[in-house]
């Protein structure tokens, strides 16, 4: 499978970059087309905990686009209750088999640090975000403190 | 049916309109089939199959190539990113030759032309999908300069393709919109199926983006409409009959307009159902005008807000009904609507939308039962000469006469929509009161098509010619396409 030599190599690039806001990286060895890892945000709220997600490459990547789901809960106006996001490098009119897992990685990171109200998955907390910062900002502390997984140490 | 009534008036104007007839070289011939220049539906167009399509294009392809001097394979990317205008694209090009290419997505933007890395290293060629090594003579590249192994094209081609794109195929690489033409595209597609079905897509594609071409909407029909403007006029289709209209492609609708008949049908497919379920389900309470629903079969109806017992069928006090409660009649129509809820205004508008869906509805059945009637015209004709009432042939008219019936009341059925935008003017009387002639006089043509026999053929001519020109003056007037 041509993904495979892809996915490898990728995989290793990314470990071997040592990138602070993705980390913890966990790949099934019998299936690399699934991939863990932690996102850890730099910007308030969500500079209160880390987020685990999973990317699932599909089987003709990469002229396919990757899918990615957050598996911990995170209240931000770009992803849904069921933890589904909307990224456009990762849409299929906007893919491009050159872009590398890395760079969909960073889009995401962008997206979690600087949510985009424009437009939103959850309409309801985009509506706060623009019109009431200080509330959105007070539930979505709370809420990334009640949920969200631990920061790593260092 | 509505029932319009010849008043003396309208039989005046039946009286000029024969006055018409003889005075003006109209040509009154039986054959109306035959398109006329001051026929207000004229529209020139031929009907082509894909191979005279196909040469069609390619002589403005060739054309274009020959008068800038680029390959054919891109002055056909070029005419379809312009929606084949020659002339805009020779004109440009003239001026800025970069600037044209550029904005078609045949050439990248000058500055973001990628620099050859392979310079000082030839042999080694990484494909930034696959991330294996090349060879030189595997790299395959667009104009843009971004170098992917060959079998990652067909690969991407291949995925591409299944999800029906094909002129829209793109450079492989981050943010590059460069277009891949299909000179590069089809020697790289290993199978024959996926060359089938990319030339099938991009033909469709051409198709769509030129302005002088239309597919007919006609079920399996692959016959392509070529006329000389896009202009909202009726297209019959040669092969498959199927008429529509060539601007929108719908079914054809004079004369109303594109956009009127869209916003009708929108209408019509999202409120019937709201409005046939609150004209029939909810009256407003003839004491307190809350609005209520009718959700039991009992009539007797009490008002939960300010419980006041009426009758939902004449929605007088329940109390003075008594005994006589099924000889109810006493429906009368609320006065002064102005002051009523808001509920009741909404009714008035809905019934004002229903009164001309209602018409437009039952048009469109009329039509489905004249299509019957045909086949009764043709076992009726069989069994006249059967019984030696005259031949075949001299039984033909009855069928031209059916058709004149049901384009007549096609175009009838589409001036309800139009009728229903028109603001209230003298437009809309003059409107309204040829729509009146016109309705009157399709009746009469059915009732008499219904009940022909030989010796009224005369009077059913001349009431068809009598129907036709009233459709005829009534586009005239209005259809402005």
């Amino acid at each position: 499978m041509a993904a495979t030599r892809r996915l490898q190599k990728e995989l290793a690039d990314i470990r071997k970059s040592g990138i602070k806001s993705f980390r913890d990286i966990q790949v099934d060895e019998s299936n690399i087309l699934t991939w863990q890892g932690l996102i850890v945000p730099e910007n308030p709220p969500y500079n209160k905990g880390a987020f685990r997600i999973e990317v699932n490459f599909p089987a003709e990547y990469p002229f396919k686009p990757p899918k990615i789901n957050f598996k911990t809960k995170i209240y931000h106006p770009n992803v849904d209750e069921k933890g589904q996001v909307c990224l456009p490098i990762i849409s299929a009119e906007n893919w491009k088999p050159a872009t590398k897992t890395d760079q969909v990685i960073e889009a995401l990171i962008n997206l979690v640090n600087e949510p985009e109200p424009e437009h939103p998955l959850r309409a309801d907390l985009a509506e706060d975000y623009s019109k009431d910062r200080k509330k959105f900002m007070k539930n979505a502390e709370e809420f990334t403190k009640k949920n969200s997984e631990k920061r790593p140490a260092d | 049916m509505a029932a319009y009534k010849m008043s003396d008036d309208d039989m005046e104007y039946s009286d000029t309109d024969y006055d018409d007839y003889y005075g003006n070289d109209y040509e009154g011939d039986m054959d109306h089939m035959v398109p006329m220049k001051n026929d207000p539906e004229y529209f020139d167009v031929a009907c082509l199959t894909d191979t005279e399509v196909e040469r069609l294009l390619n002589e403005s392809v060739e054309q274009l190539s020959n008068s800038i001097q680029v390959t054919p394979s891109l002055a056909k990317l070029l005419l379809h990113m312009y929606n084949w205008n020659q002339v805009e694209i020779v004109a440009g090009y003239r001026q800025d030759c970069h600037r044209i290419l550029a904005s078609a997505h045949v050439k990248p933007p000058q500055s973001t032309t990628a620099k050859d890395p392979g310079g000082e290293n030839e042999g080694e060629i990484i494909c930034p999908v696959c991330l294996g090594t090349i060879a030189p003579e595997a790299v395959g590249q667009l104009t843009c300069g971004h170098k992917f192994c060959k079998d990652c094209w067909s690969m991407n081609f291949e995925v591409q393709i299944t999800q029906g794109i094909s002129t829209g195929i793109e450079c492989m690489a981050n943010n590059c919109q460069v277009l891949a033409p299909e000179d590069f595209v089809v020697p790289l597609l290993k199978r024959p199926v996926f060359k089938e079905k990319y030339q099938q897509y991009a033909f469709s594609d051409y198709v769509r983006s030129h302005p002088q071409l239309r597919f007919c909407p006609g079920p399996n029909c692959n016959i392509v409409v070529q006329a000389k403007e896009c202009r909202a006029k009726r297209v019959i289709c040669t092969a498959c009959k199927t008429q529509f209209c060539f601007k929108c492609g719908g079914s054809y609708h004079a004369p109303t307009d594109c956009e009127t008949i869209k916003r009708w049908l929108t209408k019509c497919a999202d409120d019937s159902e709201t409005a046939n379920y609150i004209s029939a389900h909810t009256k407003d309470c003839p004491k307190c005008h809350l609005c209520i629903e009718k959700n039991g079969g009992c009539n007797h109806m009490q008002c939960w807000k300010c419980k006041y017992d009426f009758c939902w069928m004449c929605l007088g006090c329940w109390k003075t009904h008594g005994s006589e409660y099924y000889e109810c009649s006493r429906y009368k129509e609320n006065p002064n609507i102005a002051h009523e809820s808001a509920h009741a205004q909404a009714r008035e508008a809905l019934k004002k939308y229903l009164h001309y869906y209602e018409r437009w509805e039952n048009h469109s059945k009329s039509l489905k039962l004249e299509e019957e009637t045909l086949a009764k015209i043709r076992a009726r004709t069989q069994n006249k000469v059967m019984a030696g009432t005259g031949t075949w042939i001299d039984w033909q008219y009855l069928l031209d006469a059916a058709a004149l019936l049901a384009r007549c009341r096609y175009t009838l059925q589409n001036t309800y929509p139009f009728a229903y935008y028109l603001e209230s003017g003298p437009r809309k009387d003059l409107f309204e009161y040829q729509q009146a002639q016109l309705e009157a006089e399709i009746e009469n043509l059915s009732w008499k098509i219904e009940r022909a026999e030989m010796t009224d053929r005369g009077d059913l001519e001349n009431q068809m010619d009598v129907v036709e020109k009233r459709r005829t003056t009534l586009l005239t007037d209005f259809l402005q396409v």
